[in-house]
């Protein structure tokens, strides 16, 4: 099933690069509705090589300001001092992305449950909306979302959603080395989440969508124990450039090569079969 | 076969040790072109590598007695597991019997002189030197040790700054090394057998030489072929792995399996064939099922070519390639299994003598079949998915290589030796570091298993805090492990050096090798032997 969805999304990748020109004409407007099914809304250059400006810098050790003033889903300004008591997995997103920020939060939906931690009380998770213009109904929107997959074990307050202004914003990314860019209503950012301990010291990032709950466990482990862990597994998000001619190039490459030494070696062997043993003289 | 009386050669009678005019000087055995003396020198060469592989592994599981840092970073821990696999497989597993045991060995059971191209097989152990030494030094030079694991995967493998380049290149050297014995063994079985040593007289050892040789031959090119890849895709920038340019990075996984699948039956194959001599002298019957354990080992050589995706069943693979990968692994049990119940056959009202080849013999029916039954949990796609990547696969992985092959090779050393060198070890002592490897074995990898199974993850130097037990109990296995394996090897050097000389046949086999005096002589037989039994023929060779 990735494989199949995979290949519709380079296959729709690449027709949307032969309509951008038809942008011009005002074609463009119909071209979000398309884009809903994980279909990069962003130039395909800009996906493949992307701009200076977005990327993510491990800042490992490094220390986010906790006087910080976000807005949580029901509307209540809090500081982030308060919610950082402990282990604090902080996820940054927007939840109007239509793309990988919500499998980055769902696939933390699923492996939250599976870790053996209590939430709320060993660790806490913070999304954290890097889009100013967003609102605690869009929050509150998301986390229903998520809750629901969660269950109901979950605890209320062990996974806030949280909105806020430009500077908050910018000063807890840019503490964390993570670089994001607006492309109109969308953002290009990496797709990762760090884990920070209760002095809000930066002990792991994990980058990808998907986390095995050992690795989940581990960062937290160590953020409770203030140690630090490299980031093991580097997932580059961005789609696959995929060219089915030069694979099958190179397979029939292989198929020849294959053939040769097969071929090769069955000549060999009838040599020796059919030549029999040699005698002494 | 030829007169069966032990001629009980004077131990002055030095044989091959000590060429008449030549002397023993190290010139005399790094230009001889004597099967025996090339096998010496692999046996050397590769003793010496499976030391420093031991120690590697030794700090490995130090590593791991506790949670956290403990004796190395994480990088350094990197470059232990990558260098002790590239060692021990490269170095150590895939040539220890085949180069070591096949060249001391194959021509004497075959009643020949020595192998068909005896040059190119002393280029060959040039060869494997010139790799062996490029490995060692990609240890200490360039921007440090490799990272990558034994596997070399990509990208990870053409992006990363350590020495991959050189070691790369160190291996493609190797697979060379294998490729030319392979060549030299099959010719040599075709051409050179004695008068009367039809197929159905073959040892079993040299079938299953002939097997591996044949694997040898078709699978090594292809790793040859995948490391240069590695190598353009790293100096030049092809992109044949690089997804952003049209490659992809799953293929290098099939190429690299294509060969290295394959490979793990080059490195267990041989020790099948050593076992399956053993096992018939020391219960003093001839072998059940002689023509099944020669075939099986053909259908493994043929059936294990074809089973290389069961690596990559969480690499992104159709459903229908991994249904078919899978069936095809369970295939390969069948012929293993097949063994395995011929041994245990030939064993049934036999006569045993529980001597130490012996010992290392049945230990490798055990420890193999273990391995080997771990082995379907791997193959399995839907357990697979569980275990993967996880030390249930390294517990595997040594459960077939070294408690299979591992243990088949120490069994060949046990039984050949004396051949080769005319003194007896003490048999007490073997005995002894053979029950001790016995148990630090199955304490480092049966817990290994275990604590994979309950995930953790291979290839960290970290785990969770609920894992250190198991761990601990591991690496104080490998401890015990390691204390009897240098306790083995002090007692046959002991053994090599101020034995009780042993006399032509010490064990009371029916293969030719145990026709001449010991050591052997140079060119192994004085007049051409004739064979008129077959191997295992106790009552006919008069040894009953």
């Amino acid at each position: 099933m990735p494989l199949l969805s995979f290949f519709a999304a380079r296959f729709l990748a690449r027709s949307y690069r032969r309509l951008a020109p038809l942008a011009l004409l005002g074609i463009f407007a119909l071209a979000p509705p398309l884009g809903a099914e994980g279909l990069p809304r962003h130039p395909l250059s800009e996906v493949l090589s992307p701009p200076e400006e977005i990327g993510l810098d491990e800042r490992l050790g490094a220390h986010i300001p906790l006087d910080l003033n976000f807005v949580d889903e029901r509307g209540e300004t809090v500081v982030l001092r308060n919610l950082v008591t402990g282990p604090t997995i902080i996820v940054p997103v927007y939840y109007g992305c239509p793309n990988v920020c919500s499998f980055l939060q769902g696939g933390l939906a699923q492996a939250l449950p599976g870790i053996r931690l209590e939430p709320g009380v060993d660790y806490r998770v913070l999304s954290v909306s890097f889009d100013e213009t967003e609102t605690p109904a869009t929050a509150a929107k998301a986390r229903s979302i998520y809750y629901a997959t969660l269950g109901k074990d979950f605890p209320e307050d062990a996974w806030l959603f949280l909105t806020g202004d430009l500077p908050a914003i910018e000063a807890l990314t840019s503490a964390a080395g993570y670089r994001f860019a607006r492309r109109g209503n969308d953002f290009l950012h990496p797709v990762a989440v760090f884990i920070v301990d209760g002095d809000g010291q930066i002990v792991r990032y994990l980058q990808g969508t998907s986390f095995l709950p050992m690795e989940l466990t581990l960062a937290l482990v160590e953020a409770s124990e203030g140690r630090m862990g490299n980031t093991v597994r580097k997932l580059v998000q961005f789609c696959f450039s995929y060219d089915p001619e030069g694979k099958r190039y190179v397979f029939n490459l292989l198929r020849v090569s294959a053939t040769v030494v097969i071929a090769t070696a069955a000549a060999f062997f009838l040599f020796l079969f059919l030549t029999g043993r040699r005698r002494r003289e | 076969m030829t007169d069966p009386t032990p001629s009980a050669a004077p131990i002055s009678d030095r044989g091959f040790l000590a060429r008449k005019g030549e002397g023993s000087t190290i010139l005399s055995w790094i230009t001889s072109t004597d099967h025996k003396r090339i096998g010496l020198l692999y046996l050397y060469a590769i003793l010496s590598f499976f030391l420093v592989g031991i120690v590697l592994g030794l700090l490995l599981r130090l590593e791991l007695i506790a949670p956290g840092r403990t004796i190395v970073d994480a990088q350094t821990y990197n470059a232990l597991f990558t260098l002790h696999g590239v060692i021990m497989i490269f170095l150590f597993i895939i040539p220890g019997i085949p180069a070591a045991f096949g060249n001391l060995m194959l021509p004497l059971l075959l009643g020949a002189r020595d192998v068909a191209f005896p040059r190119l097989n002393l280029f060959s152990w040039y060869l494997y030197m010139t790799g062996a030494l490029l490995a060692l030094t990609a240890l200490f030079s360039g921007g440090g040790p490799p990272d990558t694991g034994w596997t070399f995967y990509v990208p990870f493998s053409t992006r990363t700054t350590t020495n991959v380049s050189l070691a790369v290149t160190a291996v493609f050297i190797l697979g060379f090394s294998s490729i030319l014995t392979g060549l030299n063994f099959v010719t040599t079985v075709h051409r050179l057998r004695a008068r009367g040593m039809g197929w159905g007289r073959l040892p079993l050892f040299v079938w299953s030489l002939y097997a591996t040789a044949w694997v040898q031959i078709l699978a090594t090119p292809i790793l040859a072929i995948t490391l240069i890849l590695i190598l353009a895709e790293r100096l030049l920038g092809t992109g044949l792995f690089d997804p952003a340019q049209g490659g992809d990075p799953i293929m290098f996984q099939h190429l690299f399996w294509i060969y290295s699948h394959p490979a793990v039956y080059i490195m267990v194959l041989p020790g099948m064939g050593v076992v399956s001599e053993i096992i018939p002298v020391f219960s003093r019957k001839p072998v059940f099922g002689y023509w099944a354990i020669a075939l099986s080992s053909i259908a493994i050589a043929a059936a294990g070519s074809l089973v290389w995706g069961h690596h990559m069943f969480t690499s992104g693979m159709s459903d229908m390639a991994i249904l078919v990968f899978s069936f095809l692994t369970f295939v390969v049990a069948i012929p293993s299994a097949i063994k395995v119940f011929n041994w245990v056959a030939t064993l049934y009202k036999g006569s045993i003598a529980l001597d130490p080849p012996m010992l290392f013999a049945l230990t490798f029916v055990l420890l193999f079949s273990i391995g080997g039954l771990s082995g379907l949990i791997l193959g399995a796609a839907a357990t697979d998915i569980h275990v993967h990547d996880t030390h249930f696969v390294v517990g595997h992985f040594h459960y077939t290589m070294f408690g299979g092959t591992g243990f088949a090779f120490f069994a060949a050393l046990h039984y050949w030796l004396p051949k080769i060198y005319g003194r007896m070890y003490n048999k007490r002592v073997a005995t002894w570091a053979w029950g001790i490897m016995f148990v630090g074995f199955n304490l480092l990898y049966f817990f290994m298993q275990v604590v994979g199974i309950r995930g953790m993850p291979r290839r960290y130097y970290d785990y969770l805090p609920e894992f250190a037990v198991l761990n601990q109990i591991a690496t104080v296995g490998s401890w015990i492990l390691a204390f009897g394996v240098f306790l083995m090897f002090g007692n046959l050097l002991r053994g090599v050096l101020s034995g009780e000389p042993v006399g032509a046949n010490p064990w009371g086999g029916a293969t030719l090798e145990w026709t001449v005096s010991s050591p052997p002589p140079e060119e192994n037989f004085s007049v051409e032997p004739v064979v008129t039994h077959g191997p295992y023929d106790f009552r006919e060779a008069g040894l009953l």
